[in-house]
């Protein structure tokens, strides 16, 4: 099959690609899904308590916004929800290809097309190709020896199982990041006792959760300003986090006192208020927010334990104090195996180059959106875009709209390929690490946005103001094209 | 003391783990203990288990101050290895019958102001000051103590005990010397004596003082039960040695203290120190179990079972 965009993912990235490139009046596209469902993260995201760390009202696209959001911080089912509105309301179904695991991406100069080959043997050649294929779509597991050994029931919060029944289970979760906050306070409703194996403390803010009123949903219908003031508002205020959680500053301590007031004011027992305090600065890794995680972990049948895994047997784990705890069940909140130095499936560029392997010692990208040697190849959520202060999607409003002056620029502009200048990309990345070595992100811990040799591929060390007007224009200069002859 | 590459130290830590099920803890032997014995070894195990246990707090403390990764990942799985003797010490004493049912022995009260001590003031502490003191605990506990045991002891079970608590000993003992050798790295003389202010803070003279007669009480108890104490001094005095074998090492002044420490322990001579000491063993022996401080949730962490 032959098209003119190609579009992987049909996640929030990938959608909202289709929707921008309807907006410019390009319909010659098609959606390539791994999954029978549209929803990316949030359909896979579907573990109990799993909801979104950024109100709706900002981790929503402002060209659809959603005056029917229930609560402040809705929970994955509404933005899955959210998700297949945009579908409906964009006619996007017949666009999108269901069951198409895309395993390699080829372009083929002589005819300035990318091939796109999916593990079912079906084939796409399309002049440009966005790539949504996320950055959290993969779960990770620990690397803790004897994994395979555990013969009780294993589960990846990414991958819930909803069919087991917890009652009466004894339940490990190992993680304590993002997603484990989330599940610890709904399994010690349901299980009979949970361990959660603790590695590193996170910072933990208190979550302003509440439900929406129907007269502020009324307000939202009735007034699409309305709405779109509040979620300025509400850009502004995380706009301005990134003075304390990007960079060192007075508002880091601030930052930092809140959340130890936060603990202290949960936790009474000292020796659990250390286990849980971190050591390391707030925004270095990934900030919390829960009311719930901390009178969770103090239940009667929860108990937190910070003791380095040694192994998996198989009916627990050991643990470095000498003990084997025996489960029922693991929970793994232990995130997503994000592609820092390497990618999802082979793309092979100009000259037969293999991203892959020039992404081994860290990926990186011309503003995120485009690699040299890879024409006509636009990534989003690419490697150094993710914000630690502000809403994932605002950061990919600014690259989907890139990314259709890129593809415009092919179908419109006469060109036969786009490809960034290598000088363009060693320039603009220089200059990011330079910022990145001033930022949180560098300042000693261990996080997933570093990788092993502490190179950060995933972050951008700056405001989301500052990152969309980056990408506001494409600058052709940047770029070497080639004409259609 | 060799240099310590302490990434392939942590390395060697993780493929060195064992739990206390790789242990056959109903294995004949236990009733090798004699009846005149088992007193004395009670209180003697009671009082060893106490002190890994306050050691496995000690490096808590390190694995929070600790200036690298390594180094704090390194002192993370001390602190459990620590933990893990505790248990493994308790679950001997189970099995000679010197435990009922989850009882937990009783520390003395040196012990009790000790864990108060650590539980209120070590992570405050600059590393240096616990980086010299530990080595010097774990040389007693290895060169004197756990070897005074298998000398007296022939349960092979503790004897198969100990072999791997030793191996992680002497792993605790080569980072814990090395550390302490390159903290004078590149330190001048101001540097120098910046480090030694910490030691006049009110909480590190408290230290000192909640310290030094629970020593002299663990002495006492040692030659209670036999000990002689040579053995004592011998340990001592290869801590000074092996502390001391580099020009940096000697410059530390956190070790000369923990040295001089160690050799005024170990000259019953020496009675400005010792006078002084016995007589806080006497007094602190007065002090009423309630009037101590309340005991911290991380001693509930100790356990003798091997399966939870």
């Amino acid at each position: 099959m032959r098209v003119e965009t190609l579009i992987i993912g049909a996640g929030f990235g990938g959608l909202g690609s289709a929707i921008r490139l309807q907006h410019a009046g390009h319909h010659d596209f098609v959606i390539l899904e791994r999954a029978s469902e549209v929803g990316g993260t949030w359909r896979d995201n579907q573990y109990p308590g799993a909801a979104c760390d950024i109100p709706s009202n900002l981790y929503s696209f402002s060209f659809a916004p959603n005056p029917e959001w229930t609560r402040t911080y809705s929970g994955s089912a509404e933005i899955l929800d959210y998700v297949k509105r945009l579908v409906r309301d964009h006619h996007l179904l017949p666009k999108v290809r269901f069951g198409q695991n895309v395993s390699e991406l080829r372009f083929h100069a002589s005819e300035a097309e990318w091939e796109v080959r999916t593990d079912g043997g079906d084939v796409y050649r399309a002049r440009s190709v966005i790539l949504a294929s996320g950055a959290l779509a993969n779960p990770g597991y620990p690397n803790i020896e004897g994994i395979e050994r555990f013969a009780g029931h294993r589960i990846h919060s990414a991958r819930w199982d909803h069919g087991y029944d917890f009652a009466g289970k004894r339940v490990a979760v190992i993680g304590t990041g993002a997603s484990a906050v989330q599940i610890i306070p709904e399994l010690v409703k349901m299980a009979g006792f949970v361990k959660v194996f603790q590695r590193t403390p996170g910072w933990v803010l208190p979550r302003a959760d509440r439900a929406t009123g129907e007269r502020a949903r009324s307000l939202f219908r009735r007034s699409p300003e309305a709405q779109a003031a509040a979620r300025k508002a509400m850009f502004w205020i995380h706009e301005s986090m990134a003075l304390g959680v990007i960079w060192s500053s007075p508002l880091t301590r601030v930052i930092e006192r809140v959340a130890a007031a936060h603990l202290q004011k949960q936790v009474k027992d000292g020796w659990l208020r250390r286990q849980l305090t971190p050591n390391y600065r707030v925004g270095c890794k990934r900030i919390l927010l829960s009311n719930t995680y901390y009178p969770a972990l103090q239940a009667p049948n929860c108990k937190l334990l910070t003791w380095p895994i040694v192994k998996f047997t198989e009916r627990g784990l050991v643990t470095a104090e000498g003990v084997e705890h025996q489960f029922d069940c693991v929970v793994f909140a232990t995130g997503f195996d994000v592609h820092k130095t390497s990618t999802v499936f082979p793309i092979i560029g100009l000259d037969g180059r293999v991203l892959g392997e020039e992404w081994k010692k860290g990926s990186q990208a011309y503003k995120s959106m485009n690699v040299s040697g890879y024409p006509n190849l636009h990534f989003i959520l690419g490697p150094n875009s993710g914000p630690g202060h502000n809403s994932a999607l605002v950061y990919m409003e600014s690259q989907i709209d890139f990314a259709v002056q890129g593809v415009r620029a092919v179908t419109e502009g006469g060109l036969r390929t786009l490809d960034v200048r290598p000088e363009a990309q060693r320039r603009y990345n220089e200059q990011l690490q330079r910022r990145l070595a001033k930022t949180n992100w560098s300042s000693g811990c261990k996080s997933w946005y570093l990788t092993e040799d502490g190179y950060n591929a995933t972050m951008y060390p700056g405001f989301a103001t500052q990152y969309a007007r980056g990408l506001r224009r494409l600058r052709l200069e940047d770029y070497q094209t080639t004409a259609v002859r | 003391m060799a240099q310590v590459d302490l990434d392939k130290m942590l390395v060697k830590i993780k493929a060195t783990q064992w739990g206390l099920g790789d242990v056959d803890w109903d294995a004949p032997g236990a009733d090798m203990i004699g009846p005149e014995q088992w007193p004395k070894l009670k209180a003697f195990m009671a009082d060893v288990m106490w002190v890994e246990h306050v050691g496995a707090r000690g490096f808590a403390a390190l694995a929070r101050t600790a200036p690298t990764e390594t180094l704090r990942e390194i002192y993370t799985y001390f602190q459990a290895e620590e933990q893990r003797h505790a248990n493994a010490e308790m679950a001997l004493m189970r099995r000679w019958g010197m435990l009922d049912g989850d009882e937990l022995p009783e520390p003395n009260v040196n012990l009790r102001l000790v864990i108060a001590w650590l539980d209120k003031y070590a992570d405050e502490l600059p590393f240096y000051v616990l980086g010299a003191t530990i080595p010097m605990l774990e040389v007693a506990l290895d060169g004197a103590l756990c070897r005074f045991l298998l000398d007296t002891v022939d349960d092979p079970v503790c004897h198969a005990v100990f072999d791997l608590i030793n191996g992680d000993e002497a792993r605790h003992l080569a980072v814990g010397f090395s550390v302490m050798e390159h903290q004078c790295d590149d330190v001048d003389t101001l540097g120098l004596l910046k480090m030694c202010a910490p030691a006049l803070h009110p909480r590190t003279l408290l230290g000192g003082l909640v310290y030094v007669p629970l020593l002299s009480k663990m002495r006492d108890n040692l030659i209670e039960l036999g000990l002689p104490e040579h053995k004592l001094i011998d340990a001592m005095a290869r801590f000074g040695k092996n502390g001391g074998r580099t020009p940096n090492g000697r410059r530390n002044p956190y070790f000369l203290l923990a040295r001089r420490h160690a050799r005024r322990f170990s000259d019953r001579n020496d009675k400005s120190y010792h006078v002084p000491a016995n007589l806080a063993v006497r007094v602190t022996a007065h002090i009423p179990r309630w009037a101590l401080p309340p005991v911290p949730s991380w001693v509930k962490e100790l356990t003798w079972k091997p399966v939870s």
